[in-house]
């Protein structure tokens, strides 16, 4: 378990007494130290977790309608054997890379929402996204969870991603969420360090993007005196499995974040796809599979929500190179404890395709997004969707 | 004597030189400043000339390593690892020029292209057929756009990204069709999903080696039928339709924007007059009509450095060549920035603006802009310590300290090298305000 009084006085020491008298005017460090101690996320806070696939998943091939005789006259080079499915209804089966998932859904903890895009979906995976990121069809710039974070006092610890590169959907048009790296996120030390937070400052003259170059080298001395220490310095497992593995930590460190969010790529599978995405499924069940472990067997066991999404799903028929080109709608997964798992939505038909031989779309991912928000997050769905009031509650 | 130089001269002048040129190399700032905006315009834009800079980079000769290796053997092992070392070679190699270049235009436009067409070692595999079609976006950067989009049809790094060697008759796969239009010529919207069917079969019979690059035509696979290709019936193979497509209006608005938005600003829009200067497709008449544009006093167009572009801007600044940095740390260093050369995160490129701009990010930036001053050339602040902040900004091209920054920097007169480092840091010099 985390000691956070310790982590707060290793902290402390770390920082020595000349860089916490350069800091002391700027932050306040007791307070920032302190933040999972003193100010730590309230119990029964709902959290949400994003975890983006990159790529176009194949929903098909993910959750596999599998009686459906389209399914496999349609893409008889990819489709799964029976070997090859875990069923959970008589006509819908996981993909057997999937065994943790799976059971979860047996525990009633996932949600799956079928048939999720947007109308006229776009077949470009920057389109999309962005769509998806943004959760507008007219080209917001600003992300979804951006806006949430606009509506907060600012806070680095609001919204957190893994990685370096903020997400699209974490950039609000005044606040943006915060990173945190696998590999570690320490205080700045050595030449010139001592000085660092100064330049943190914001001034009168900066221009916006100069006023968030600032932000984020304060932010940085914020997550870093923060996290740095609950990070471990040498991961290992996968790469999701190691974003996963070290928001469990930092989840059940009470750490005062109300959004994650990690990612992982190459879900564009236009050739060898069965290989492929077989592999990724399972790097995202087994990634899941220990994340929930160690959340339900914490204090945050009836706090925390999953959702995973990708950009669209994929063609219905296969291509000649055992892969499939980009598609429209797909399933949505929500986990979680406080999840009502289930079947939502409709199951799109195989034999009624758009012109292009896409899926229809049955639900609508802002719905998922206005469950979420008002669910999880408690803010009102208008306020950071335009235009949207519609709701689906999974809880 | 002229008049000391305008603010709006300094901003200018440093947009110039950090956009286009990649930063100015010590004493240039202040020499493009006394010389005033039209010599600095043209000076950017030099390229073509003999570059003593460039020539002092070792030409770099990668061999054709062949097929994948069978097995798991001690040649597969060596394989592997020619591989991995290759790919060093490679990015260090080109980082060296962009920072070494007297005229780094083409490398800079080189660049630029790079993340138009972007293809990633993480799919090729092979560093000699990624150095292929590098030095295929430098042979067209600030040539005809239509030549250059001929090229890249039939790029063997870009065939095999996009997955052309399994695009059949029988059952095309779209991947390059799809991308070519949407991210690389035309623009998303600018085509319907029966054009991309249409394009993947023009695209059919092209056989890419993957271990050099080379692309073979095998005119019986490929679909010599007549096709509709946005509202033409033709009959096409890859570089007739790649013609076809440049040739469409929306290509010039489509480069023209982009241009625009990586060059000049994320916020406002190109003017439309800009599409006139690449009617012909001409991509250094853009260039140059981007950089005569009376854009570059405009407050409201700042731009976010990206980590390629901040880095190489210090090298240049501190006169350092990467390749003298640790190769490995070098580029842990950059991918842990999200940005390595040779791979962009997918075929849309790199992103932009602040999403470069994270706390995790700066941590590396830091620890890169340590390594780079502890080994560079710091004599532009051998200066009396009163004159040592100014004499700063007009080193590295920053137009004006806020008060935050000069106030810092104020502080850190003692340590030169401290002093260098912070600047590097600072908001000003990360983004070209």
């Amino acid at each position: 378990m985390i000691n956070c009084e310790f982590d707060r006085r290793k902290f402390l020491q770390w920082t020595g007494a000349g860089l916490f008298a350069a800091m002391s005017t700027e932050l306040s460090f007791e307070s920032l130290a302190s933040a999972a101690s003193d100010s730590p996320l309230p119990a029964n806070t709902p959290i949400l977790v994003l975890v983006t696939l990159y790529g176009g998943n194949d929903g098909l091939n993910t959750v596999v309608p599998f009686t459906d005789p389209v399914y496999e006259s349609a893409r008889s080079n990819i489709a799964l054997s029976s070997s090859q499915l875990l069923p959970f209804t008589d006509s819908l089966a996981f993909n057997s890379s999937m065994p943790s998932i799976s059971a979860l859904y047996g525990q009633n903890q996932v949600a799956i929402v079928q048939g999720v895009s947007y109308p006229n979906p776009s077949l470009s995976h920057f389109s999309s996204m962005a769509i998806w990121q943004s959760a507008s069809l007219t080209g917001l710039s600003s992300g979804w969870i951006g806006r949430w974070l606009d509506t907060q006092p600012h806070n680095a610890f609001n919204a957190i991603g893994v990685g370096s590169v903020l997400p699209p959907a974490f950039v609000g048009e005044k606040s943006v969420a915060s990173m945190v790296d696998v590999s570690g996120i320490q205080l700045p030390w050595g030449p010139a360090a001592s000085l660092l937070p100064r330049l943190g400052h914001s001034s009168s003259s900066d221009v916006a993007l100069e006023a968030a170059a600032a932000t984020s080298i304060t932010d940085l001395f914020s997550t870093a005196s923060l996290l740095g220490p609950l990070v471990p310095t040498s991961p290992t497992g996968s790469t999701l499995g190691q974003q996963l593995s070290l928001l469990s930590t930092l989840i059940n460190a009470n750490v005062p974040t109300r959004v994650w969010e990690v990612n992982l790529s190459s879900f564009d599978t236009h050739t060898g796809e069965q290989l492929d995405q077989n592999a990724l499924l399972a790097e995202v069940d087994a990634a899941i599979g220990a994340f929930m472990t160690s959340i339900n067997t914490g204090t945050r066991a009836n706090d925390v929500t999953v959702m995973i999404y990708s950009e669209f799903g994929r063609r219905v028929g296969s291509n000649a190179s055992d892969g499939t080109d980009h598609g429209t709608s797909a399933p949505v997964l929500l986990i979680g404890n406080q999840v009502k798992g289930g079947l939502y939505g409709e199951q799109p038909p195989l034999d009624a395709l758009d012109v292009n031989g896409n899926l229809q779309v049955t639900t609508d991912f802002r719905a998922v997004y206005g469950g979420l928000l008002h669910d999880v997050l408690a803010a009102p769905v208008s306020d950071i969707i335009p235009s949207w009031n519609t709701a689906l509650s999974v809880h | 004597m002229r008049p000391t130089p305008s603010y709006e001269q300094r901003l200018a002048t440093a947009r110039l030189l950090h956009r286009f040129n990649f930063g100015p190399t010590p004493g240039q700032y202040a020499d493009l400043l006394a010389r005033g905006l039209e010599t600095t315009q043209s000076a950017v834009l030099e390229h073509g000339l003999v570059d003593p800079g460039l020539d002092s980079v070792a030409p770099l000769v990668l061999a054709n390593l062949g097929p994948f290796p069978e097995g798991n053997t001690a040649a597969s092992t060596a394989f592997w690892n020619t591989i991995e070392s290759d790919s060093t070679k490679l990015v260090m190699w080109w980082l060296d020029r962009m920072a070494v270049s007297r005229y780094p235009l083409t490398e800079r436009m080189t660049w630029f292209w790079h993340g138009h067409w972007a293809t990633s070692i993480s799919g090729v595999s092979y560093p000699l057929t990624m150095q292929k079609q590098n030095n295929t976006l430098r042979t067209h950067a600030l040539a005809n756009f239509a030549d250059m989009a001929k090229a890249m049809v039939v790029d063997g790094a870009l065939n095999v990204w996009l997955n052309n060697n399994e695009n059949y008759i029988q059952s095309p796969n779209e991947n390059l069709a799809r991308e070519f239009m949407e991210l690389m010529t035309l623009g998303v919207n600018k085509f319907t999903q029966h054009d991309v069917t249409a394009a993947a079969r023009a695209l059919t019979g092209y056989s890419t080696n993957q271990s050099n690059g080379a692309v073979t035509f095998i005119p019986k696979q490929h679909f010599s039928t007549p096709l509709v290709i946005l509202g033409t019936k033709s009959k096409l193979n890859a570089e007739s339709f790649a013609s076809l497509v440049v040739s469409k209006d929306e290509n010039a608005r489509f480069i023209t924007d982009r241009l625009w938005f990586r060059f000049v600003s994320g916020t406002t829009v190109a003017p439309a007059s800009l599409g006139g200067s690449f009617a012909s497709r001409d991509i250094s008449s853009l260039v140059s009509a981007l950089v005569h544009s009376p854009a570059w006093t405009n407050s409201a167009n700042a731009l976010v450095k990206s980590p390629v572009e901040w880095f190489i801007g210090a090298c240049r600044a501190l006169k350092m060549r990467p390749s003298t940095l640790d190769a490995g740390d070098t580029q842990w260093v950059l991918s842990q920035m999200g940005q390595l050369p040779f791979n962009p995160p997918n075929v849309g490129g790199w992103t932009y603006g602040q999403a470069w701009l994270s706390g995790v990010s700066f941590q590396y930036r830091f620890e890169l802009a340590q390594s780079l001053v502890a080994k560079g050339d710091l004599a532009p602040l051998s200066v009396p310590k009163s004159k040592m902040v100014q004499a700063c900004a007009d080193w590295l091209g920053v137009p004006d300290w806020s008060r935050r920054t000069a106030s810092t920097l104020a502080a850190a007169t003692g340590s030169p090298s401290e002093l260098a480092i912070l600047a590097l840091l600072s908001p000003e010099y990360a983004v070209s305000a």
